[in-house]
């Protein structure tokens, strides 16, 4: 149960909030590379943190990311033509540079210099990875670019998705970080999704259905060990990390690609899913990479606004003849609908005074104090953590440890990500 | 399998039953009897802990210090009780250890919640280490572990359950 006022606190993300404020200390994913596929294509409207911004890539291939109203009469940008190194704006002309800069205002005379004092508000937008990532906050603050393996293993080696999901983002990171779901939920998912069957592990999973858990508090967020029985004397852990604000990973199965999300703030009842796979040591193979395209895995089959196609207008397409035979335990069918749509029918920003919290949910209890204490202390001048390098370099884990060690110090430097080194997993 | 991929249109289907408009009409009652929570500290520190936790206003929880073997509680107030006494009503105990100290009790602790079906948690307040005596003595009597917890986890983990 959480009070009124710091629901409110975690959850508004908007300009001025201190969540809000918080978030503008990271690079966050704003687009997918693919939505902005060659100079001088379309632009496309890029809503993130209560902001309405408009994205392009000009002539040049350089990125743009500004304020999505023309500074004119205020018309969307979405409508301006994208040409010879700017966007011009089809009501009357004015034209701007990626920067926001105005560059030509039809209108003045040829020797004005009017345009030089007009500069639409805009964020530094980089591609690394699948990803064009976005810093909205203090310039002087501008943390280094982002290091997370996924975008910076070898061309090949990772896929990268996003869906809508329709509530706010904290009731879809709790979802990555509430690792005792998964028996129930996603039980079915197992046997059947091709990457995830055939695991060591998956027999570890379900043979024991009542995991231990353990939250470690480390620098960059949290780590959270489920430990299962495996053989005589030895635990099977499977170790979830989440690194603030908005990152989770899903523990490795077998040789299969590990798996993970963003989870970012559109405005306070929408937010992306970003779901990326990739693999440390080899290219995704062909079937892997038609199975994340189909929707399989982390990943969904969506329209092309990345709205699911299964969504709650049509019922999320539940299948009460699956459910029924076992085939999907919700009758949701994939892994990342049957996530969103149980999150979603939460309503688009949940009452938190109003749940039943077990001591099982203490990941997410600490989540939640982490983050409102950092956004609280961020107000006082202190800077967060999960910004820096060191805390993206990380990995999920799946190992099998004796039974009194401790996983931390078990899994050591596994939870390191370092190029060419293999995952740690079963 | 049957992809129906018409829009629902009963004024209950997801499309307007997920919406902020409806969450009005969640009916809106009290929520019943918080848990039923014990909260024994296995230290002289986890005692101050567990003290000034106490301090604050609560539901049901009650709180106690013990050492081994652990049959024997001490209140707040330094009354002995018996722990399967005390432990008839409850629904999750909570053991706070900051240096592996009584690790028989904590097992005895652990043992008598798991024959009643009791959800036990433990607290490792070792500052600034990830692995010590206190959580070998703890892990595995605890179905959940907060490691390292800071002092204020007791009563964040107490509030949120409703203890
Ligand atoms: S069982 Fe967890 S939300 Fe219902
Ligand atoms: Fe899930």
């Amino acid at each position: 149960m959480l009070r009124t006022e710091i629901n409110e606190l975690l959850t508004q993300t908007g300009p001025g909030t201190p969540m809000g404020e918080l978030f503008r200390r990271y690079w966050q994913p704003v687009l997918l590379a693919e939505e902005l596929p060659e100079n001088d294509c379309p632009p496309v409207r890029a809503k993130i943190l209560s902001e309405r911004l408009i994205a392009f890539r000009d002539s040049e291939g350089r990125y743009g990311l500004m304020d999505e109203f023309c500074a004119h009469r205020g018309v969307s940008l979405w409508f301006a033509r994208n040409e010879q190194g700017g966007l011009r704006c089809p009501y009357h002309g004015w034209k701007y540079d990626v920067t926001g800069q105005a560059i030509e205002v039809p209108s003045e005379p040829e020797t004005s210099n009017f345009c030089a004092n007009v500069k639409l508000k805009s964020y530094p937008m980089v591609k690394l990875g699948d990803v064009l990532w976005a810093y909205l906050g203090d310039p002087e603050k501008q943390p280094p670019l982002p290091e997370w393996e996924f975008v910076t293993v070898p061309e090949g080696h990772a896929f990268t998705s996003k869906r809508l999901q329709e509530c706010n983002w904290l009731q879809a990171l709790e979802g990555g970080i509430d690792s005792s779901h998964v028996s129930f939920l996603h039980s079915g998912n197992l046997d059947s999704d091709p990457l995830f069957k055939g695991s060591k592990g998956n027999q570890y999973n379900k043979g024991d259905l009542k995991p231990f858990f353990e939250v470690v508090d480390y620098e960059g967020g949290l780590l959270i060990g489920a430990r299962r029985n495996a053989e005589e004397n030895h635990y099977y852990w499977r170790v979830t990390p989440w690194v603030l604000p908005n990152f989770t990973m899903v523990p490795p199965r077998g040789d299969h690609p590990v798996h993970g999300h963003f989870w970012v703030p559109i405005d306070d009842e929408h937010c992306w899913a970003y779901s990326f796979d990739y693999h440390p040591t080899r290219h995704l193979t062909d079937v892997e990479v038609a199975a994340m395209r189909a929707g399989m895995g982390v990943h969904s089959e969506n329209d092309a606004a990345y709205r699911p196609v299964a969504n709650k207008d049509n019922d999320y397409l539940m299948d009460r003849e699956a459910q029924r035979r076992g085939e999907t335990f919700s009758g949701i069918r994939g892994i990342a609908l049957q996530d969103s749509s149980i999150q979603e029918s939460m309503g688009p920003i949940v009452d938190r005074t109003k749940e039943r919290l077990v001591a099982t949910d203490a990941g997410i209890i600490k989540a939640r104090q982490k983050l409102r204490k950092s956004a609280l202390a961020l107000q006082e001048g202190v800077e967060p953590v999960g910004n820096r390098p060191q805390d993206q370099k990380v990995r999920s884990v799946a190992i099998v440890l004796p039974a009194d060690q401790a996983f931390v110090e078990g899994i050591g430097e596994a939870m390191i990500a370092k190029p060419g080194v293999p995952q740690t997993t079963v | 399998m049957p992809r129906q991929l018409s829009v629902p249109a009963g004024v209950s289907a997801c499309a307007v039953a997920t919406t902020a408009k409806e969450a009005a009409f969640r009916i809106d009652y009290p929520l019943a009897a918080a848990r039923n929570t014990r909260v024994v500290a296995l230290d002289a520190d986890a005692e101050s802990i567990v003290r000034a936790a106490a301090a604050e206003e609560w539901g049901q929880a009650r709180f106690y210090s013990t050492t081994d073997p652990g049959h024997e509680l001490v209140t707040m107030d330094g009354d002995a009780v018996d722990l399967a006494g005390e432990l008839e009503d409850s629904n999750t105990v909570v053991m706070v250890s900051t240096n592996g100290q009584n690790a028989e009790a904590a097992a005895t602790i652990g043992a008598a919640c798991k024959v009643r079906g009791i959800m036990t948690a433990g607290l490792v307040v070792t500052p600034g280490q990830l692995t010590s005596e206190a959580l070998v003595a703890l892990r595995p009597h605890a179905r959940i572990l907060l490691v390292p917890a800071e002092p204020d986890d007791l009563t964040e983990l107490l509030r949120a359950t409703r203890a």
